[in-house]
């Protein structure tokens, strides 16, 4: 009975810790002032966005800085709905994840066809983001530069989400993080988590196993940008509020991203526990430096290039590591899976942890090919350019 | 004569995108590094000649020198990062410290010279009436000191026995390293090379440009499309292409809307990506 109890919570203690989680962020706030309230509004809203994010690049390794525009796509949906036609935020929350997935279809093509790893597809999705600030300010209906204010109706009810304290929004925020988190979590353990760890790891060996390498690519991409949608939904109910500077604006572009490293890719709670530090300091720092404007996006840069010296991976990769160093018996596919190999293209060396990896997969998918031997090597020849010959040598 | 005037404003403008453009073309094709962070020095430097002119009364011409050793040394420094984070965590490294340079290069812009635009009134060392507008002698230098040193770096990076070194190390480290080329030392030059460049740009453009700290990111940007329109590591093609890109801007802007030159290069890439599907690296 106790051990049975004791396997129970171990095989479940994801999903414990997660209520738990809950509960805590359910109830504990309401202990909170009113400007501590808009703190956590903030962190978790930036959490959300953090885990797509994160979810995108712990997956395959996509660094996209595009992020941003799919939550502010779920802002813009949500007033201009409401505005025009009356539509329930609530029912916005469902409607903005498919508008996102629509507009990431292109973005999508464009950043997992240029090749040429994380930085090419980073700088192309920053130029997405950057662009679509204009297009926003062209588009008359969507309120130009000032952007939409959330019409007040005369009677605010539970449908409108016009709510008074910044409590409910917490408690609406904290569902929808609880909720992504278990989605990856569940993600990960299931079959396409499983062909996701092996495209990262070594896409032609992926691709020899069976994997349609390019349409799970654009598949997470999409699910991405839908997990990114409800977050702008939420935050612009709570501001009443969208505009291209809440959402888009200078340093608001990579308060995500550096939440999102920061928290780490590698475990999917990674970016709430990078969001509820880095917000926390970034508030602590504005009260000491007397409210000055640079003192945020000064913190937000001296946060991220703390953790580029000291701990690249993310809070969330170190732990991994750590855990893994402790359980040695549980490498190899495991922590390939886990994502706590940074590194892409390592596992083309390591002939070991390709072969473990391909195993799984092609277990999972029920075809049994062994692919490996054929495609590792491949890639990593290197046709012999042509050097000038010759002493080039600078002293 | 509207078309000449967009016609010239471009050239001069993309003279200077020409500069960036080819010192990060360098970065990438040579050291391998995208450098987040290449087009917020163009912001240091616009802010150094800002600040040497408000505070010191030093002309932008005069501030160039000590702006050459700035940058210098930063380079190196920078340059000594990227090496080292690269060596540990790979090309995210590499990616993270660039985006880690960019936000604290915006972020202490900010704190010093807060969020508003501001601009270098004082320089002003007359005008040339071309077909019938003035243009500020302080841009036609600037376009002309660009186009000349971004022709000099492609010279020198095609005739001097340190360019053909860094030519080598850019075709494959490994081979080049065999042949005797110094390959950390030509990488680390590749990035100081190019923050040089982009810090020197942005000292000759402050007297005519609106300082924002966030204005980096727009050269970053720019000087991306150039390249991919100029070829990786293509010196001659990133300097015809910073002045069609500059010349297309003008236009855009002059015809259609300002906001346009905000997406020029996006669709640059869109359309690159269409003629040339697959791999903008070759």
């Amino acid at each position: 009975m106790n051990k049975r109890a004791a396997e129970f919570l171990s095989s479940y203690q994801g999903m414990i810790a997660l209520l738990a989680l809950l509960v805590v962020l359910w109830f504990a706030p309401s202990a909170l002032s009113a400007a501590g309230l808009s703190t956590l509004v903030l962190a978790l809203f930036y959490a959300i966005g953090g885990v797509s994010f994160n979810f995108l690049y712990g997956s395959l390794g996509i660094f996209s800085l595009a992020q941003p525009v799919f939550i502010a796509v779920g802002g813009y949906t949500s007033i201009f709905l409401f505005n025009r036609f009356g539509v329930s935020p609530w029912l916005s929350l469902l409607i903005a994840p498919v508008i996102a997935a629509i507009l990431a279809l292109p973005v999508a093509l464009v950043a997992t066809r240029i090749g040429g790893g994380a930085v090419l597809t980073a700088l192309v999705t920053l130029i997405i983001a950057e662009a679509v600030t204009p297009i926003l300010i062209a588009i008359t209906p969507l309120g130009g530069a000032i952007g939409l204010y959330a019409k007040s109706p005369p009677v605010i009810t539970f449908g409108d989400m016009q709510f008074a304290s910044g409590l409910t929004y917490v408690r609406i925020l904290a569902v929808i993080n609880v909720l992504f988190i278990a989605f990856w979590m569940w993600w990960k353990r299931s079959r396409f988590g499983l062909f996701t760890a092996a495209i990262k790891d070594s896409p032609e060996a992926a691709e020899a196993a069976g994997i349609a390498n390019g349409r799970l690519r654009l598949s997470v991409f999409l699910i991405a940008a839908m997990l990114a949608a409800p977050a702008g939904v939420i935050f612009a109910q709570y501001n009443l509020l969208t505009s291209p500077d809440i959402f888009l604006g200078g340093t608001a572009l990579f308060q995500i991203i550096t939440i999102a490293l920061v928290g780490g890719a590698a475990r999917p709670w990674g970016s709430l526990v990078g969001a509820l530090l880095i917000v926390y300091v970034a508030q602590e720092v504005s009260n000491l430096s007397g409210s000055n404007p640079a003192a945020e996006p000064v913190t937000f840069a001296g946060v991220f290039v703390i953790m580029v010296l000291i701990v690249p991976r993310g809070l969330s990769g170190t732990w991994a590591r750590v855990v893994a160093q402790r359980r040695p018996d549980q490498g190899g596919a495991l922590s390939a899976i886990g994502g706590g190999t940074a590194r892409s293209g390592s596992a083309r060396a390591d002939s070991g942890t390709v072969s473990a990896a391909d195993g799984t997969v092609s277990a999972a998918a029920g075809t049994v090919s062994a692919g490996s031997e054929t495609t590792s090597v491949a890639s990593d020849q290197q046709t012999d350019a042509q050097v000038v010959p010759g002493q080039t040598r600078p002293t | 004569m509207y078309f000449g005037q967009l016609l010239v404003l471009g050239l001069l403008d993309g003279a200077v995108l020409s500069l960036v453009a080819t010192g990060f073309t360098l970065v990438l094709g040579v050291g391998k590094i995208a450098n987040f962070a290449h087009g917020a020095f163009v912001a240091v430097g616009m802010y150094l000649g800002y600040e040497a002119y408000v505070a010191w009364h030093i002309s932008p011409y005069l501030t160039l020198l000590p702006a050459l050793v700035f940058f210098a040394l930063i380079g190196w420094a920078v340059a000594e990062v990227f090496e080292q984070r690269g060596r540990k965590v790979g090309e995210v490294g590499e990616l993270l410290v660039g985006l880690a340079l960019l936000l604290l290069i915006n972020g202490l812009l900010e704190l010093f010279f807060t969020d508003n635009p501001k601009t270098l009134s004082g320089v002003n060392i007359g005008g040339v009436g071309v077909f019938g507008i003035t243009i500020q002698l302080t841009q036609i230098v600037a376009g002309i000191f660009a186009f000349v040193l971004a022709g000099g770096l492609h010279v020198f990076i095609h005739t001097s026995r340190w360019g053909r070194a860094l030519r080598a190390t850019a075709e494959d480290p490994t081979v080049a390293g065999l042949y005797g080329v110094r390959v950390p030392v030509a990488q680390r030059a590749a990035v100081t090379l190019s923050i040089v460049v982009a810090g020197l740009a942005g000292v000759m453009i402050a007297p005519f440009t609106v300082l924002t700290p966030d204005i980096g990111t727009t050269f970053l940007i720019s000087a991306f499309a150039v390249v991919v329109l100029g070829g990786i590591g293509n010196t001659q093609g990133a300097v015809l292409a910073g002045l069609f890109v500059g010349v297309v801007d003008s236009l855009a802007a002059g015809y259609l809307s300002s906001y346009w030159t905000t997406l020029t290069p996006l669709i640059i890439i869109l359309g690159y990506l269409l003629i040339r599907p697959g791999r903008v690296t070759a």
